[in-house]
């Protein structure tokens, strides 16, 4: 310990740095390779050790998904079905939270502790049961049913984040306005909505990710509505001998991972705000 | 949750509010409503008739229901495959909790670091998270090859010759899903634990420092009882979220080699979706449940016993 201050600030600097190349490449790396696969030629990919510069790059696999598997439908009920359901479920829950906030009674609170209680029910819990009714009800295989299932499981983190947003907006605001002559509905539209609308950015901005990963519900609800998280696992084989057709997984895993890249590179603060502010310990 | 649903402390300017709301409750039902029923019919519908369907021997062919009460609840205590899976349940959850644990509070003490790479690693760690856990496992099934996999090739640069094919055997397999449930996971704890790590004041560091504590000192003595409670909280919850792991292994083992990586939400989806026990299948899932139930009890009991 007999270094001087400055080497010791320097080597502390130092540390920082590498224990930031550990991180960045045990979590960038798998990703990096992903890519690499999914711009290799099958011929090419299929030899060790990896080539990590493949020699004749090519967007066949791509183009393949596109011409044979039908990616186009399916990044478009992708789509439908995660923005239905963030625009839905947002003002469901700011209805709900807003209740919440402005009145009481010994039945909300129940209602609101049933919310929270029911995020920790498993969806394999649910599941056989739900099937058989949405089936019995003509909802299964239907963007309507997948939009209600993809609602519910978003509500509880919605509104519990949209609820302790509001609660911290006073009464006040809301009774001045009433004073001005103003209606409820015109206060609620006017004053408190645009008081909230960053806890709504980052709820949707959260929801967003959530839904694109939602892959129980796709997968028991529906057959024939492909969304991008289940379509990746009902690839075709092509010329490998292999179980897993890598060639396609990769460009379709890329394709689905890119624009997550770019999502959170764009929202990391809302998204590190959101994340902290009570997803759990609300 | 009390603390915000407390009325205004306001009570005199805001009487004739309150009247008011009283009157209008019916309002607030009103808004209530759609996100209520919508979660009350896809939660508590379906669990109750779960628990029906538990007590019969449910034969979707014959169309024959019998009602066998309890006993498909003592069939489970004998099912080799149950036994596995819940084996491959406890082991999982156990092991990658413990990591978890480790290295997550690792990760976030490496994320609360003032420098300037902070923000680009903040981003970084939010990518697995972000990604669905399917596409994770497909790859992962693809890493863990013994030929063309990333990870045996990237053993191999080291010069060895490591040959290895994880997912065919009971014990690789199983390590190769809870290094992959690791990556996925791993940075979101980390990043919920540097959500109690930020508001440590420096100030108690530097006291700590000027009192003569090494940084293992001021770690055991400072950092650790004030996001102990953080941290306990959070692994309850990610271990229920263990418990109920499905998509991992859906995506990267199918339940395999043989059975021996079916967690029990799989062993539970298998029974109920493929092999058409619909009885045993819904037993299964009202005994994990249960023991979802039980364990966030013991949350509620511990948030509110342990204090600073």
């Amino acid at each position: 310990m007999n270094l001087s201050n400055t080497a010791r600030e320097r080597l502390l600097v130092c540390w920082r740095w590498v224990l930031t190349a550990v991180v960045s490449f045990v979590i960038l790396f798998p990703l990096l390779w992903i890519f690499v696969s999914s711009i290799t030629p099958s011929h090419e990919l299929f030899r060790s050790p990896i080539n990590y510069i493949p020699e004749h790059p090519t967007l066949e696999n791509y183009a393949y998904l596109f011409r044979n598997v039908g990616l186009g439908s399916k990044v478009w009920s992708t789509v439908v079905i995660v923005f239905s359901t963030i625009i839905i479920s947002t003002v469901v829950c700011l209805m709900a939270a807003y209740a919440f906030v402005r009145y009481r009674s010994r039945g909300l609170t129940l209602a609101f502790a049933f919310l929270l209680a029911s995020m920790l029910i498993p969806d394999v819990v649910t599941a056989r049961p739900l099937y058989d009714f949405m089936r019995g009800v003509n909802l299964f295989d239907t963007y309507t049913g997948l939009v209600i299932l993809y609602i519910s499981a978003v509500i509880p983190f919605t509104t519990i984040i949209l609820r302790n947003n509001l609660s911290s907006i006073p009464p006040s605001i809301d009774e001045a306005a009433a004073i001005d002559g103003a209606t409820t509905f015109q206060a609620i539209v006017h004053i408190t909505i645009p008081l909230v609308r960053p806890a709504m950015a980052t709820v949707c901005i959260i929801n967003f990710i959530t839904c694109l990963n939602n892959f129980f519900t796709p997968l028991f609800y529906a057959n024939s509505i492909q969304v991008l998280s289940t379509a990746i696992t009902t690839l075709p084989l092509r010329d490998n001998m292999y179980a897993v057709p890598w060639d396609l997984v990769s460009a379709m895993g890329w394709i689905i991972i890119l624009p997550i890249i770019i999502f959170v590179a764009i929202f990391e603060k809302q998204i590190m705000g959101g994340i902290m502010s009570g997803a759990i310990k609300a | 949750m009390s603390s915000s649903t407390a009325a205004p402390p306001s009570l005199s300017p805001g009487e004739t509010a309150a009247k008011r709301k009283r009157t209008f409750l019916w309002a607030a039902w009103l808004l209530v409503l759609p996100a209520l029923g919508i979660r009350m019919f896809t939660t508590i519908y379906p669990i109750l008739e779960t628990f029906r369907i538990s007590l019969y021997n449910i034969k979707l062919l014959s169309g024959v229901n019998e009602f066998v009460g309890l006993s498909n609840y003592l069939e489970v205590f004998k099912d080799r495959k149950v036994i596995t899976s819940v084996e491959f349940t406890v082991i999982f959850t156990a092991v990658s909790m413990a990591f978890h644990l480790l290295l997550g509070i690792a990760l976030a003490m490496i994320l609360n670091m003032k420098y300037k790479g902070q923000r680009f690693l903040r981003t970084i760690v939010l990518l697995p998270w972000a990604m669905p856990t399917v596409v994770i496992g497909m790859a992962a099934k693809w890493a863990f090859n013994n030929d063309y996999g990333l990870i045996n090739d990237f053993i191999r640069r080291f010069g060895v010759d490591f040959q290895l094919d994880w997912l065919i055997n009971t014990g690789t397999a199983r390590s190769a899903v809870i290094m992959t449930d690791l990556w996925k996971d791993l940075p979101y704890f980390a990043i919920l634990v540097l959500s109690g790590l930020q508001f440590i004041s420096d100030d108690l560091y530097e006291a700590a420092t000027i009192d003569g504590a090494g940084a293992i000192r001021s770690f055991f003595s400072i950092t650790l009882p004030l996001i102990k409670k953080n941290v306990l909280t959070l692994t309850i919850f990610f271990t229920m979220w263990r418990l109920t792991s499905y998509d991992l292994v859906y995506a990267m083992t199918s339940g395999g080699p043989g059975e021996d990586t079916a967690l029990i939400a799989y062993r539970i989806a298998t029974e109920s979706f493929t092999n058409l026990n619909l009885g045993y299948g819904a037993t299964l899932a009202i005994v994990l449940f249960i023991v979802m139930a039980i364990l966030s009890g013991v949350n509620s009991r511990l948030i509110s016993k342990i204090d600073y």
